[in-house]
């Protein structure tokens, strides 16, 4: 199936189910909101194309791959920088950023984007929290405690120069868990995987879930959030056993139900669909939010379409359900 | 005493090396002077959040000589994440009297912007804090900074060691950008007011949440190049409710019944930290700011409204910012 913005009223048929139907409205929309240069700007109002956006657009789009999906494509190729990385936003400096991880899986499928992917994932590889650096580890150890984490365990910063924190560590076990075991050169991919996914088991709030990456300060927890805590049980599937896993899955079970704010609703549903658990009523609520399509936010947009087909969204994640 | 070659080369090199050292430390931290000759501060009394709000901000607003007619004003409340109960954010309808009161004045357009630092759903944020519903009612746009469109910003100061950031386009093309924060202590800056409340400006797009790059170079540094950069034109502090202890998150509410005007963010702060029981020259950002960036002195300031008399018991802080406290 494929979708073009001109033909946006040939797919509200009456055959269609009401998701179904919604989820064409989305997709018009989204490629409504593709700029000239094929990217995506990160809110409707904006001309300026960030990558967050793009490449969860071109996540979306796969499920309707078209002109418009090849377009992202190549504005994602476009805008590597040199180093491999991949920028947070068009002209953006070109030391890289978190958003690379997204690149490599948007561009997963693309058989003349393996090079730039490889470049991407080198570049992954080299990129990692501060603390992973002896320096550090002995100063979080010795005279800056005021946030409980453990400096060994470390995983993927969102720009150069920063500690590791949960979303961008997430989204690079994601991408390096996509690569095929044979791929050479790369033998340290599952030591850092390793490494990421017991960053994400220790940074964990003490009643299950996560935020940012503070799980207490100053002696004191910080309370978790559902979207951070969806996109890191994304990353932790083949954990389902270990208590965090499961303290967190009932966290967002709990507070699922009561999102009314949909990037927080489309990610609770990609994760619970991932654990086998029940989505029907969410998906529900996901579905009769009002103006779903005036969404302001671009990454919002992107993420309901995802989740309104999250099977297939899981699997261009690389999560199996 | 013979100067042979290697003492020479010896002695270079320690030259060289103790300079790049110390010369950073050395060199002007800033090349503008933005200090008003004087400016004024006003203390409204206001014990708890009402539709009255409207009525006693406007009353306040009289107090000072503004002219938004025609421009477009950009209010930044302190939006960080939600708790029930707690004293985390402005208050919605302090922002809405806020919003009501700059249309009246005549405004070209009003809009409320902010970049949360902690959560990336500032949908969420802005749903559970009461803030969609109002500014929806009101007709209120809302930007988020976090995603808005971005431009290099050289820095107006040079604390942090970075020549530029990324900064909203929105905040830039701001005509009368008033900062609107909490009063809270906070647990790595000691306070967080008008000038730490511009934190949230920074995109979390471009640095991250929270934006860490901002701590690894320096929260006091950060703070001064930000409010150098992005120059805040008028304070609206929410202090009805204010936050005491292990801020900005987790701290305890704090009943002050005062809302704080000013046009010069560093009176503003040295004000409410006079509220909150603290010597404002303790804290940095605040004493380096008043060598640049506005006054802080009691001698400079032009106190209207009710006077400020420091508490029977200063706020509480956490234990690194004991010695803030008035003796």
């Amino acid at each position: 199936m494929c979708f073009d913005s001109k033909q946006v009223s040939h797919y509200k048929v009456p055959t269609m189910t009401t998701d179904r139907v919604v989820l064409s409205g989305l997709i018009a929309e989204l490629i409504l909101r593709q700029l000239p240069c094929g990217g995506w700007a990160a809110l409707a109002s904006s001309s300026q194309p960030a990558l967050e956006p793009t490449c969860f657009a071109a996540l979306a789009l796969g499920l309707f791959p078209g002109g418009a999906l090849g377009r992202a494509q190549e504005f994602l190729l476009h805008t590597q920088n040199p180093n491999g990385s991949w920028p947070a936003f068009a002209g953006d400096d070109t030391d890289g950023a978190w958003v690379t991880s997204l690149a490599v899986m948007a561009l997963h499928d693309v058989i003349p984007a393996i090079p730039a992917k490889l470049r991407g994932v080198h570049w992954l590889m080299s990129f990692a929290g501060k603390e992973s650096n002896w320096f550090w580890k002995w100063k979080f150890r010795t005279t800056d405690r005021h946030v409980r984490f453990d400096p060994d365990k470390f995983g993927w910063p969102w720009f150069p120069d920063t500690v590791s924190w949960v979303v961008p560590t997430t989204f690079a076990i994601l991408a390096l868990n996509q690569l095929p075991s044979s791929c050479g050169g790369l033998e340290q991919v599952p030591f850092r995987v390793e490494r990421g996914v017991e960053m994400l088991l220790d940074r964990v709030c003490p009643d299950g879930g996560w935020n940012a990456g503070n799980g207490v300060v100053y002696g004191v927890p910080v309370a978790p959030h559902p979207d951070d805590t969806a996109i890191a049980l994304l990353a932790l599937r083949e954990h389902e056993r270990h208590p965090v896993v499961q303290s967190s899955i009932h966290y967002l079970e709990r507070i699922a139900p009561s999102l009314t704010a949909p990037w927080s609703l489309a990610w609770a549903i990609l994760a619970l669909a991932a654990y086998g658990r029940p989505i029907d009523s969410l998906y529900s609520s996901l579905v009769a939010l009002p103006k779903l399509p005036n969404v302001d936010d671009t990454n919002t947009l992107a993420l309901i379409c995802l989740a309104l087909d999250y099977q297939r969204a899981l699997s261009a994640l690389g999560v199996t359900s | 005493m013979r100067l042979t070659r290697r003492d020479f080369l010896v002695g270079s090199a320690a030259l060289v090396a103790g300079s790049s050292v110390s010369v950073p430390f050395l060199l002007p931290k800033y090349h503008i002077d933005c200090r008003p000759r004087r400016s004024r501060v006003a203390i409204l009394q206001a014990a708890r959040y009402s539709q009255e709000l409207d009525q006693t901000l406007a009353a306040g607003l009289r107090l000072f000589s503004i002219d938004v007619r025609g421009k477009r004003v950009v209010l930044k409340p302190n939006l960080v994440d939600y708790a029930a109960g707690d004293a985390i954010n402005t208050h919605p309808l302090l922002v809405l009297a806020a919003a009501e009161s700059f249309r009246r004045m005549g405004a070209k357009s009003v809009v409320v912007a902010e970049g949360p630092g902690h959560q990336r759903d500032t949908e969420l944020v802005l749903s559970q804090s009461g803030y969609q519903e109002s500014l929806r009612d009101e007709k209120v746009r809302f930007v988020d900074l976090n995603r808005d469109e971005l431009v290099r910003t050289p820095l107006r100061a040079a604390y942090m060691g970075m020549r530029d950031l990324w900064l909203p386009r929105t905040v830039l093309e701001a005509d009368f950008l008033v900062s609107m924060p909490k009063i809270k202590t906070h647990h790595w800056a000691g306070v967080t007011l008008s000038m730490k409340n511009m934190f949230g400006v920074v995109p979390g797009s471009r640095y991250g949440w929270p934006k860490n790059i901002l701590h690894w170079k320096g929260i006091q540094e950060s703070i001064l190049d930000v409010c150098a950069t992005a120059p805040v034109r008028f304070v609206i502090a929410d202090g009805i409710l204010a936050m005491e202890g292990n801020g900005p998150l987790n701290g305890t509410p704090r009943p002050l019944g005062k809302i704080v005007l000013a046009d010069d963010p560093i009176a503003a702060d040295a004000t409410c930290a006079r509220l909150m029981g603290f010597e404002p020259e303790r804290i940095v950002h605040i004493r380096e700011g008043s060598r640049f960036l506005g006054n802080s002195a009691p001698e400079l300031l032009d106190q209207v409204g009710e006077t400020v008399n420091a508490p029977a018991t200063p706020f509480e802080v956490v234990p690194e910012f004991q010695d803030l406290r008035f003796a």
